[in-house]
């Protein structure tokens, strides 16, 4: 028995009513926007380093623990205490790009990646130890509240917050990016590193503060989603694999094509488990990866020749 | 000196004779201490405990000799060899998950040890006709016509499944549509998910668009509550949850108040049932480890329970497979009888209970002669 069995009689599943085409829109919209968050981080620093993150996932994890302890024992909404993970995040980032990734960022990719591999299994594995293999639930007021418009789409309040958040802090991001001097070291780091050490551009520091930058968006993302998620040592993995799909699809290193890539996989996945089966999704969103591969090499906003 | 040493050997050799023959009973007792699965092993671990030492109390000494097999089928397969070959156990209790016992149950009758399994529900273990295995809790198939014969007195009308795609997922639905067929229910809408996504509202949408009556999951411990509560989000109100999994059966997903309240759900055994010491049994148990017990605890003590005591009567595997067969027992699992029925072999037909989740508490509302509560039916918000 597979998945996907039609009644008889009414075909509902092909209503054409408002609903159909409204609800997985606008839920996988505000769904890709947190997936974004994650993604923007990887190719921040993919873009700037030069160097894979597989880390990336735990350290949303480490981002969804933040929050939940910050609930639970200091009572602060999860959505306020953004405001004490984002800077410790990235002193995190920020010490740990110091201590390990600089070591590795002149060796050949394998090494980096083993580093960070390695790096992610101390701390999920350090969680497994403090925390237990115990599923952690924040449940806030508003964990299940929604409201609806036009009629029957129903709007998840904490999943809107997210989104919101996510929006304000990409702005802020862009803006850091393209005004502030920092940012525009950042920037000329990202697009060529001996060029920009050249004319005398701090460049081991500026790897260190988008290694930061990346960590504080990780923890954010993981933030974002603790309220509508559970709190695991392994649950970033999943995420893992689709910041990395994000980062491809848009192009690596590109901010505005994680942001773009992220809400993509979001609205791909919520149309196929709508019109196909929640079973196939994946297929789909890896159908289009590779179609995106194959057409595009360098993604949908990378620079052609890129790496 | 040569005086003590002769005095010495002498003394132990009028005590060996004595140290032989009150030699203490050998049970084996394997389960997943590691792995996967070692959440519920450590039920499975208590409840065996808290068995041991009632019956210590009541002056029946026996040797455990515990096993663990990571959850894995090999190391199970390796546990049972070693405790019967070397150890000489004269019974084995477990293995925990359906794989590993399913593989010991096929080499029991090699070396006609006898297995008693207290928690593995995959109905092939007890359908091959082994002599030397016996199963204490319900096999998979009882889960969903629990579920559905607790709520046929309403008549519904239309049903829709949501579960994730694994072995456990696939084949209780398969089971759940075999008797909804003959209840006559038609099926709606058929949602296979992939575990620990952030998003299920899509398929949840769809669910919502087919309107039905019941609506059957099966989820694991995290899913569950994810789950019910996007259910919540898109006003998705069925007459009733049934959730068959082990997600729906947890006090995590019961303390979910908003989410979980009236949801129904199938187990082996509830605290409040009006089984012989099943309530003194679940007290002594949180006063002991600190924890509500699953029903996994609940098997564990019953099924050591049953082992040790009539081990302790018939001292040989031959004598003990007999006792088995032919004995009964009335504990904390209710009447409890080694049967052959529809294809089972050795077989307990353990009657299942159904539990409603009332004002943040499971309570047992079907079947009514071991219930105290009534189902509430239809579901309200």
């Amino acid at each position: 028995m597979s998945g996907g069995t039609l009644c008889n009689d009414k075909p509902i599943f092909y209503r054409t009513n408002s609903m159909t085409i409204l609800q997985p829109l606008i839920s996988g919209v505000l769904t890709g926007g947190v997936y974004a968050l994650a993604g923007i981080g990887m190719s921040l620093v993919f873009g700037v380093m030069n160097i894979s993150n597989f880390a990336h996932g735990d350290l949303m994890m480490i981002g969804m623990y933040m929050a939940y302890f910050a609930f639970t024992l200091l009572h602060i909404d999860p959505y306020v205490s953004l405001v004490l993970i984002l800077p410790t995040a990235f002193l995190f980032g920020y010490m740990m790009e110091k201590l390990f990734i600089n070591r590795v960022i002149h060796h050949p990719h394998q090494n980096q990646i083993l580093l960070t591999i390695g790096l992610g299994l101390i701390m999920s594995n350090t969680a497994l130890l403090a925390f237990t293999s115990d599923p952690k639930i924040l449940t806030t007021t508003y964990s299940s509240s929604s409201f609806t418009i036009f009629g029957d789409v129903s709007v998840s309040v904490p999943l809107l917050l997210s989104f919101l958040i996510t929006c304000g802090i990409t702005i802020i991001l862009y803006l850091f990016l393209s005004k502030t001097s920092t940012g525009m070291a950042l920037r000329a780091t990202s697009q060529n590193r001996e060029a920009a050490q050249l004319m005398g551009i701090n460049v081991a520091k500026m790897s260190a503060i988008a290694f930061g930058i990346g960590t504080a968006l990780a923890a954010t993302a993981g933030a974002l989603i603790a309220p509508t998620y559970y709190i695991h040592p392994l649950a970033g993995h999943s995420f893992l694999l689709k910041a990395f799909t994000i980062c491809v699809l848009g192009g690596l290193g590109s901010v505005v094509g994680a942001g773009v890539g992220g809400i993509i996989i979001g609205v791909v996945e919520a149309m196929s488990a709508t019109y196909l089966s929640s079973d196939w999704k994946d297929v789909i969103v890896f159908v289009l990866f590779l179609a995106v591969l194959l057409l595009r090499p360098q993604g949908l906003f990378g620079k052609k020749g890129g790496q | 000196m040569k005086r003590t040493f002769v005095s010495t050997v002498a003394g132990t050799l009028m005590v060996l004779p004595l140290v032989v023959q009150a030699a203490p009973l050998k049970v084996g007792f394997i389960n997943s201490i590691t792995g996967k699965e070692a959440q519920i092993g450590e039920n499975l671990t208590n409840g065996a405990a808290m068995a041991v030492e009632d019956l210590r109390a009541k002056g029946i000494q026996v040797e455990v000799i515990k096993e663990d097999d990571g959850g894995d089928p090999k190391n199970a397969l390796a546990a049972y060899e070693k405790l019967v070959t070397r150890d000489g156990v004269i019974g084995v209790v477990g293995p925990y998950t359906s794989g590993a016992a399913n593989v010991v149950a096929s080499r029991a009758d090699q070396y006609q040890v006898p297995l008693l399994v207290p928690a593995a529900a995959k109905e092939e273990i007890t359908m091959k006709g082994y002599k030397n295995v016996f199963r204490l809790n319900a096999p998979a198939n009882v889960y969903s016509k629990v579920l559905m014969d607790a709520v046929k007195a309403y008549k519904p009308k239309t049903i829709a499944y949501v579960y994730a795609a694994t072995d456990f997922g696939v084949s209780t639905v398969k089971t759940a549509q075999e008797n909804a067929a003959k209840m006559g229910l038609q099926e709606v809408a058929n949602e296979k998910y992939q575990q620990g996504q952030p998003d299920y509202r899509p398929s949840l949408s769809k669910v919502k668009a087919a309107n039905p009556d019941l609506v059957f999951l099966v989820s694991y411990d995290a899913d569950a509550i994810l789950l019910m509560r996007q259910a919540k989000e898109i006003g998705l109100t069925p007459k009733a949850f049934l959730g068959a999994g082990a997600g729906y059966t947890t006090a995590q997903f019961a303390q979910q108040g908003e989410i979980s309240n009236m949801v129904v759900s199938a187990t082996q055994w509830t605290d409040d049932v009006n089984w012989p010491g099943a309530a003194d049994f679940a007290r002594r148990y949180k006063a002991k480890y600190a924890k509500e017990p699953s029903y996994h605890a609940a098997c564990a003590y019953e099924a050591m329970r049953i082992m040790v005591t009539t081990a302790s009567k018939n001292r040989s595997a031959a004598a003990l497979r007999a006792g088995l067969k032919a004995g009964s027992w009335n504990g904390i699992l209710g009447p409890v009888k080694f049967a052959n029925y529809a294809g089972f072999t050795n077989q307990n037909n353990h009657p299942m209970l159904v539990q409603q989740i009332q004002a943040g508490k499971y309570e047992t509302v079907y079947p009514a002669q071991f219930s105290k509560k009534t189902l509430v039916y239809p579901f309200k918000r």
